[in-house]
């Protein structure tokens, strides 16, 4: 499972490469599509649709065609308004601002990540298996005899002595002999920690891909020790799973450790707290033998295999993905708790980049990676110019008032780009023209708006109608002396000019 | 060209803007001030005089032009006033105010909607003799008329499509009765909300109508399938909210009107923007800046040269203390040749 490339997600380097847009922090599959972009959302005449190259032409163009001033870029960023800079694709982008984005692309493939893994459970792209050295450590057959050599000889020496080393363990006898003298209580209890990091990882991992080298690593252990570990201490493993479910560096910032975060030590004790030499069970209580030890069960530090990839660790490399996660969440994986609670910095994280999104982001694990695609929308939907469809003019929920997609051509032409750029992104083959309307449509549907005038039933004529001062001003005459009111001439107030 | 303001304005909102059919520098404006005002552009440096104000005992909220005398409408009353003389007489009654009036130059055929909810046909070929009434299911909002038909958008979002000679015959054996008849078409609107204003193509071929949803929809008259398909809708007129949270503030759309000659059409909405769609390219050819106001009511000249764009303050919300005093204006703007030319399929 180490093994596995390309998940459909990019790493930090190929992330941070992208071209992006300095007035709306979009980014681009490659610089073509981003000065297309440019011109057609940013350089773009709304008097006649004409596409210029910067903003600097833009104004220019304004000024000496339609006579107007151009004061800001349009659809762009409330910070990003400014024409002071020339900007053509990526050129002339300042560099505090590239390093700012720099940091959010960083800071959000790490976010992105985090996120993906909780999904999938899966490890990161490159993370190796825990740090602890993957072959377990095996004693020697002749270590082993002499061992058994030595408990029998402690056994018979125990049986000599008529004593037993503790009464509430009476069936424990063949492993309290360990050479490292443990008293048997703390052995017992730290096989009940195995134990009950066992069932840990078995109630968490379930459907996990990854669970089941942890689970018959937990079982063949647990098949060694059953006999004793349930009974006495058989506490619940919740107990456990709150360390363990409270990650919360997880759901924090991303960015610098991950570490800590996946590998959480307390319920692996076991693990360190028998040296190995102690740990290894006399050759007749483990029926399997080591070899097999070794064979039905992965290394034990495959329970750290939650480990962030080294090469991610360190915090100023990295960036995110300013896209969801190309996997969707597992179907039958059952949520788990940790990253189930609302993770707020991340989602402004994904605001911040995204420009305000409208509906999408419930910041749930589960949602984010169907609705970022969405969200993605959501930024163009804000700005209100654009429309993403190409044919959508037609139908009822196009919004033709920002309609640069009616202007001329060019803005058609623009919005085929966009729309193929989105789809590009969410990893959608680009849909036939009159398909593309589809998609966004909905999330065009859900924005919110206010409007000046609500009242579906009486027009503001009528009221107004009603109104005292507008009423008929009736004088005592009849309709047809309103014949004779209006013939007198001097009704009609003449203002001759 | 930047538009010019018209030096006298009425002194309440606008209610109705109107160019002369024969007389393109001519027209009219009614206003809740009780006055109809006849303007005259002359020349562009003058800008437009005031010709006449005809003063009424109810706001005027609609009025009809045709040659020398006008048809208006007040509360309840349809006069017609002789512009040489200024002679008003009056030509029907309603019970209720009335909302629309137009006019068919080619039937000499006067149509007023009140909401009563009822229609009156008046024959100008006869004028002694009573209107037709005709009942409508629901109050009228708006009305538009083509050479061959005549349409009103009602509330409920009811639309009926009159052709007009035939539904003049059966009006004229009628003989001034009240009629049911019956729509050469019964549309629902196309748009989900309040059908604020309709207007015909000027080839005939359909039309638009607005809601105060920031919304045009353009349909075609022919009921063919084929034809039915092509009706689309569009959003306008609106603003995404300045505190930023996404929200659009949405406009309704108050008055549409559709370029003589181009076949384009205007409209004005409650966000002061005055913008020109192409309804066959189905494209926006241009918008123009924001007026400081509520675009009340469009009209272009009969030759297509003017745009005229009566402007108050919307009373959409606090009627009881409205006043347009001060702040109605009407703007002309002169059309460049092409301006408002549609570009035409890409």
């Amino acid at each position: 499972m180490v093994g596995k490339k390309k998940r459909g997600h990019p790493d930090v380097e190929e992330l941070l490469s992208r071209p992006w847009c300095y007035y709306c922090e979009r980014d681009f599959d490659d610089l073509k599509i981003l000065i297309s972009h440019q011109k057609a959302k940013h350089f773009k005449c709304e008097r006649c649709g004409r596409r210029l190259n910067t903003a600097g032409g833009l104004s220019v163009h304004m000024n000496q065609v339609h006579k107007e001033t151009l004061t800001m870029v349009d659809n762009s960023l409330p910070n990003r308004q400014g024409l002071e800079v020339e900007i053509f694709g990526m050129e002339g982008i300042p560099e505090d601002v590239s390093q700012a984005h720099n940091q959010r692309i960083i800071a959000g493939f790490y976010q992105a990540e985090a996120e993906r893994r909780a999904t999938t459970g899966n490890p990161g792209p490159g993370a190796n298996q825990g740090n602890q050295s993957k072959k377990p450590k095996f004693e020697s057959p002749t270590d082993l005899k002499k061992r058994l050599a030595e408990h029998k000889a402690r056994k018979e020496a125990e049986k000599v002595a008529g004593t037993s080393s503790g009464g509430n363990t009476p069936r424990v006898e063949g492993v309290q002999n360990s050479p490292l003298g443990q008293s048997p209580s703390s052995f017992v209890r730290s096989a009940v920690d195995l134990t009950q990091a066992l069932e840990l990882t078995v109630s968490q991992n379930n459907a996990s891909p990854y669970v089941a080298p942890q689970a018959s690593h937990g079982a063949s252990q647990g098949a060694g020790y059953g006999s004793f570990s349930q009974e006495p201490y058989s506490q619940p493993a919740a107990a456990y799973q709150q360390p363990y479910a409270s990650q919360p560096p997880f759901s924090g910032p991303p960015g610098a450790q991950f570490q800590p975060q996946y590998s959480p030590p307390q319920q692996y004790t076991p693990s360190q707290s028998f040296p190995p030499p102690g740990f290894q069970p006399p050759g007749q209580n483990y029926p399997g033998g080591p070899p097999s030890f070794g064979a039905g069960s992965p290394p034990p530090g495959s329970f750290n295999g939650y480990h962030g990839p080294p090469s991610n660790t360190p915090p100023a490399h990295g960036g995110l993905p300013n896209r969801p996660p190309s996997l969707p969440p597992a179907p039958g994986l059952p949520q788990r708790p940790s990253f189930g609670a609302p993770q707020v910095p991340p989602y402004q994280m994904q605001q911040l980049h995204q420009g305000p999104p409208g509906t999408s982001f419930q910041g749930q694990q589960g949602s984010w990676a169907g609705n970022s695609w969405k969200g993605q929308d959501q930024k163009p939907a804000m700005s209100s110019s654009y429309p993403p469809h190409s044919q959508g003019y037609g139908d009822y929920s196009t919004n033709a008032s920002s309609v640069d997609d009616l202007v001329s051509g060019a803005a058609r032409e623009a919005d085929d780009i966009d729309e193929i750029i989105r789809m590009a992104e969410a990893g959608i083959k680009p849909p036939k023209k009159g398909e593309a309307a589809v998609p966004p449509k909905k999330s065009k549907k859900d924005k919110p708006q206010k409007m000046i005038y609500s009242d579906n039933e009486m027009s503001p004529e009528e009221k107004m109608a009603l109104m005292p001062r507008y009423a008929f001003v009736p004088d005592g005459k009849t309709e047809t002396s309103l014949v004779d009111a209006a013939t007198i001439p001097g009704v009609a107030g003449t203002v001759d000019a | 060209m930047r538009p010019y303001e018209i030096s006298e304005p009425p002194t309440d909102a606008v209610s109705a803007l109107k160019f002369a059919p024969d007389a393109p520098t001519r027209f009219l404006v009614s206003s809740w001030d009780k006055h109809v005002y006849l303007y005259e552009l002359s020349s562009e440096a003058e800008g437009g005089k005031l010709i006449e104000k005809y003063e009424h005992r109810a706001p005027v909220l609609d009025a009809a032009s045709e040659q020398t005398t006008m048809k208006l409408l007040l509360r309840g009353w349809i006069g017609r006033i002789n512009l040489e003389s200024g002679e008003q007489t009056v030509m029907s009654a309603h019970t209720a105010p009335v909302k629309s009036v137009v006019y068919s130059k080619e039937h000499s055929l006067l149509v007023s909607a009140s909401w009563d909810s009822t229609l009156h046909f008046h024959d100008l070929k006869h004028p002694e003799k009573e209107p037709a009434t005709i009942k409508l299911p629901a109050k009228p909002h708006s009305l538009s008329i083509t050479a061959s038909k005549l349409v009103v958008a009602m509330a409920s979002r009811l639309v009926y499509i009159y052709e007009l000679q035939s539904t003049l015959m059966l009006a004229s054996q009628a003989n001034g009765a009240t009629t049911e008849l019956q729509p050469w078409q019964q549309r629902e609107s196309s748009l989900k909300f309040m059908t604020r204003a309709v207007a015909c193509m000027p080839n005939d071929d359909g039309y638009a109508s607005s809601s105060i949803e920031g919304r045009v929809a353009v349909e075609w008259f022919d009921p063919s399938p084929e034809s039915q398909a092509r009706k689309y809708a569009f959003k306008c007129h609106r603003q995404p909210d300045t505190s930023g949270d996404g929200t659009d503030i949405v406009y309704p759309v108050n008055a549409l009107a559709f370029h003589p000659v181009h076949g384009t059409f205007a409209s004005g909405g409650g966000d002061g923007v005055v913008a020109l769609w192409d309804a066959n390219a189905k494209r926006r050819i241009r918008q123009y800046q924001k007026y400081p106001t509520s675009v009340a009511a469009l009209g272009f000249s009969s030759d297509g040269k003017y745009l005229a764009v009566g402007v108050c303050p919307g009373f959409e919300n606090d009627q009881e203390d409205y006043s347009g005093e001060g702040v109605t204006k009407i703007y002309i703007r002169e059309l460049g040749e092409t301006e408002a030319k549609g570009k035409g399929p890409k």
